[in-house]
C-alpha cells in the first residue's frame, strides 16, 4: 500500500510540473518557430525522396526523410532544452522547487518529458507524410513503424543529454553549446568509422554512436532490443546525472 | 512549531551559520535581525528544505527536514528573498501552480486562490501577467504564493527589502495580519521593522545568535538616553561643549558640523539637564534628539554587554 501511495504521489507530482513546463513551452515564440523549421526542412527531405519514387527505381519509404533527421537534432535538440533548467537557476524559481514537497528527480523527469512531448507535437504533425505515401502507393508499414520508433527514441535521448546540459548553468547559450558541441561528436564519431578502417576501433565507434543506432532502426525495420536499449540508456544517464546537478548546485548556491 | 538544535553550515571553509540552536513556539511571529552576511539566509534555507545543514538537526511542526524533506517543506511557505516567480503566468496560474506543488486539489485549491489572492489584495489583478507587475506586487504575488497552501511556518526572507516606502508600511501591515494566524519568521536589518511585527526578536551575528528578546526590552536597552545630538541656534560648539561637558553624567561631546553630540553614561538621562544649560544660557535650543545606533553599533553593543554579564557572572 505503502508503495502505491509512494508511485501515485510522484507520478501527481510529475503531471504537475510536466504541466507546466509543456504549457510554458507554447508561451513563447521560439518552440514555433523550431516546430515550423523543423516540420519545413523535413518536408523538404520528403519532396526529395519523392521524386526519386516518382522515377519507379524505388519502392515508397521515408528514408530520405529520416537519415538527416539526427543531424537536425544536432541544432535542435540544444534549442529546445538550453531554457528548460538553466532559467530556473537564473530567475531563482528553482528556489520555489526546491523547497516544494517535490524531489528533484521528478523535477527533472517531468522537464524532459515535457520537452519531449513537444518533440512529439511536431512528429504527429509530419504523419501526414506517410498518410500520403499509403494513400499514392503501396510503402513498407513496418519501415515507417521503426522508422518512427528511431526517430522518437533519438529525439529523446539527445533531449535528456539536452536537459542534463542545462542543468550544469545558469546560462542557456552555455547549454546550447555543451549539447550541440556533444551531438557533435556523437555524430562525428559515426563519420570516422568510414575513415579508420581498424579493427579494433571502427566497431567501438559504432557502438557509442548516435547514428549507427539510429540508422540500424530506421533502415531495417527490426526493432533490435540492443539499438532500444542504447537510447533507454542514455536517457537514463542524463537524467540520473541531471538531478545529481540539480541536487548538487543546492549545497553550492 | 520550530526547533533548530547545533546547526552549522559551511561555504567551503568559511563557516556561515555555527552551531546554531533556537526554539520558536506555534503562533510567535520571530524577527531575525542581522546585518548582511550574519547566516539569516543559510538558516532560513535550511529550514525550508533548500539546502541541508553539515550538521545539527531542524525541525518544522515535528518533521525533521532531513529524513522527512516532504512532509516537513509541506508545512512551510517560504517567500525568498528574490521572488521566484514566472514571469509569463498570470497571478492566477502561478499561485495556482504553487499550490498545486503543495499538493492542494480542486475544488478547493480554486477557492483557496481566490482567497489568498484576495487577502493580499492582488484579487484584481489576478489575471495580469506577473510581467507587468511593479515590485510592491510581486511580493505580494510572493507572499500569496507562501501562503497558499496554509502552512503551519512562514519564513519570510528580508520581505520588505526593496520596497518604497509606502509599500514598506503596507507590506509591514500585511505580515502583522497573517502573523495572528501563523508562525512566523523572518529576516530583516531594520530595527524598526522588529519592533513593529514581531514578538521576538533573535540576534544574529557572524552566524552565532547573540541576544534574544523581546523588541519593546530591546529598543529600550539600544535606544537609551545615552547618546543624543544638541544643535543651538546662536552659540559656537566650543562653547556648547564647555556648558554642557561640566554637567554630571556626561561623559563626553563631540563638535559636529551643524552641533554637538553628547555621550552620557548609560543609565542617567542627561536630556533634561542639558537642555535647561543651553536654555539657562539664553541660547536657542534648535534640536535634541536621541541617536539611532546603525546594526553595527547594536552588536558592538551587545556583544560586548553580554561579555561585561558574563564575566560578572563568572
Amino acid at each position: 500500500m505503502q508503495f502505491f501511495k509512494v508511485i501515485g504521489r510522484s507520478l501527481r507530482s510529475i503531471g504537475i510540473v510536466f504541466s507546466h513546463e509543456f504549457n510554458l513551452f507554447f508561451t513563447s515564440p521560439i518552440v514555433y518557430l523550431i516546430g515550423s523549421v523543423w516540420l519545413f526542412l523535413a518536408g523538404g527531405f520528403f519532396a526529395l525522396s519523392l521524386s526519386a519514387i516518382n522515377t519507379g527505381q524505388y519502392e515508397p519509404d521515408m528514408l530520405g526523410m529520416f537519415s538527416p533527421m539526427v543531424f537536425l537534432m544536432i541544432f535542435m535538440a540544444p534549442a529546445l532544452t538550453m531554457r528548460l533548467v538553466a532559467e530556473e537557476y537564473r530567475n531563482g524559481t528553482n528556489e520555489l522547487l526546491y523547497t516544494a514537497p517535490v524531489r528533484d528527480w521528478e523535477v527533472i523527469f517531468a522537464k524532459w518529458l515535457a520537452v519531449w512531448a513537444v518533440f512529439s507535437v511536431f512528429m504527429l504533425i509530419s504523419f501526414v507524410y506517410p498518410l500520403i505515401l499509403f494513400s499514392r502507393g503501396n510503402p513498407d508499414p513496418g519501415l515507417i513503424i521503426t522508422g518512427y520508433l528511431g526517430l522518437w527514441l533519438m529525439a529523446g535521448a539527445t533531449l535528456a543529454l539536452g536537459v542534463f546540459a542545462s542543468s550544469l548553468t545558469q546560462y542557456q547559450l552555455v547549454a546550447f553549446f555543451v549539447t550541440m558541441g556533444t551531438l557533435l561528436v556523437l555524430w562525428l564519431a559515426q563519420q570516422l568509422t568510414y575513415i579508420i578502417t581498424s579493427p579494433k576501433i571502427t566497431p567501438v565507434l559504432a557502438e557509442i554512436s548516435l547514428v549507427s543506432h539510429y540508422q540500424n532502426l530506421v533502415s531495417r525495420a527490426i526493432i533490435d532490443p540492443i539499438d532500444v536499449g542504447y537510447f533507454v540508456g542514455i536517457i537514463t544517464v542524463f537524467l540520473f546525472l541531471a538531478t545529481q546537478m540539480l541536487s548538487t548546485r543546492r549545497w553550492s548556491s | 512549531m520550530i526547533q533548530v538544535e547545533g546547526l552549522t553550515k559551511y561555504y567551503g571553509n568559511f563557516k556561515a551559520i555555527d552551531s546554531l540552536s533556537f526554539y520558536i513556539d506555534a503562533g510567535e511571529v520571530v524577527g531575525f535581525l542581522g546585518p548582511n552576511g550574519a547566516g539569516k539566509t543559510t538558516t532560513m534555507r535550511i529550514l525550508t528544505g533548500f539546502m541541508p545543514p553539515n550538521e545539527g538537526t531542524a525541525t518544522i511542526a515535528g518533521y525533521d527536514v532531513l529524513d522527512q524533506p516532504l512532509e516537513a517543506r509541506q508545512r512551510v511557505g517560504y517567500l525568498p528573498e528574490s521572488v521566484p516567480l514566472y514571469k509569463e503566468m498570470t497571478v492566477w496560474q502561478y499561485v495556482d501552480y504553487v499550490a498545486k506543488l503543495y499538493n492542494m486539489r480542486n475544488p478547493i485549491r480554486a477557492n483557496r486562490v481566490d482567497e489568498v489572492l484576495d487577502q493580499v489584495g492582488m484579487i484584481d489583478r489576478a489575471d495580469s501577467l506577473i510581467s507587468s507587475l511593479s515590485k510592491g506586487m510581486r511580493q505580494r504575488v510572493g507572499l500569496a504564493q507562501a501562503l497558499v497552501h496554509e502552512p503551519d511556518v512562514l519564513v519570510l526572507d528580508e520581505p520588505t527589502i526593496g520596497l518604497d516606502p509606502g509599500q514598506v508600511r503596507e507590506f509591514r501591515e500585511l505580515i502583522q495580519q497573517v502573523g495572528k494566524e501563523h508562525t512566523v519568521l523572518l529576516s530583516t536589518h531594520i530595527l524598526s521593522e522588529v519592533e513593529q511585527v514581531c514578538d521576538r526578536v533573535l540576534i544574529i551575528h557572524n552566524g552565532q545568535i547573540v541576544a534574544e528578546d523581546r523588541p519593546d526590552a530591546l529598543s529600550a536597552r539600544l535606544q537609551g538616553s545615552h547618546r543624543f545630538k544638541v544643535k543651538v541656534g546662536n552659540a559656537k560648539p566650543e562653547a556648547i561643549a564647555e556648558v554642557i561637558g561640566g554637567l554630571p553624567g556626561v561623559i563626553n561631546v563631540t563638535s559636529t558640523d551643524d552641533g554637538v553630540e553628547v555621550l552620557s553614561e548609560e543609565e542617567q538621562d542627561t536630556r533634561p539637564a542639558v537642555a535647561a544649560a543651553i536654555v539657562g544660557k539664553k541660547w536657542d535650543l534648535l534640536e535634541l534628539r536621541p541617536l539611532d545606533m546603525s546594526l553595527e553599533e547594536i552588536f558592538l553593543e551587545l556583544t560586548t554587554n553580554d561579555r561585561q554579564t558574563y564575566e560578572e557572572e563568572g
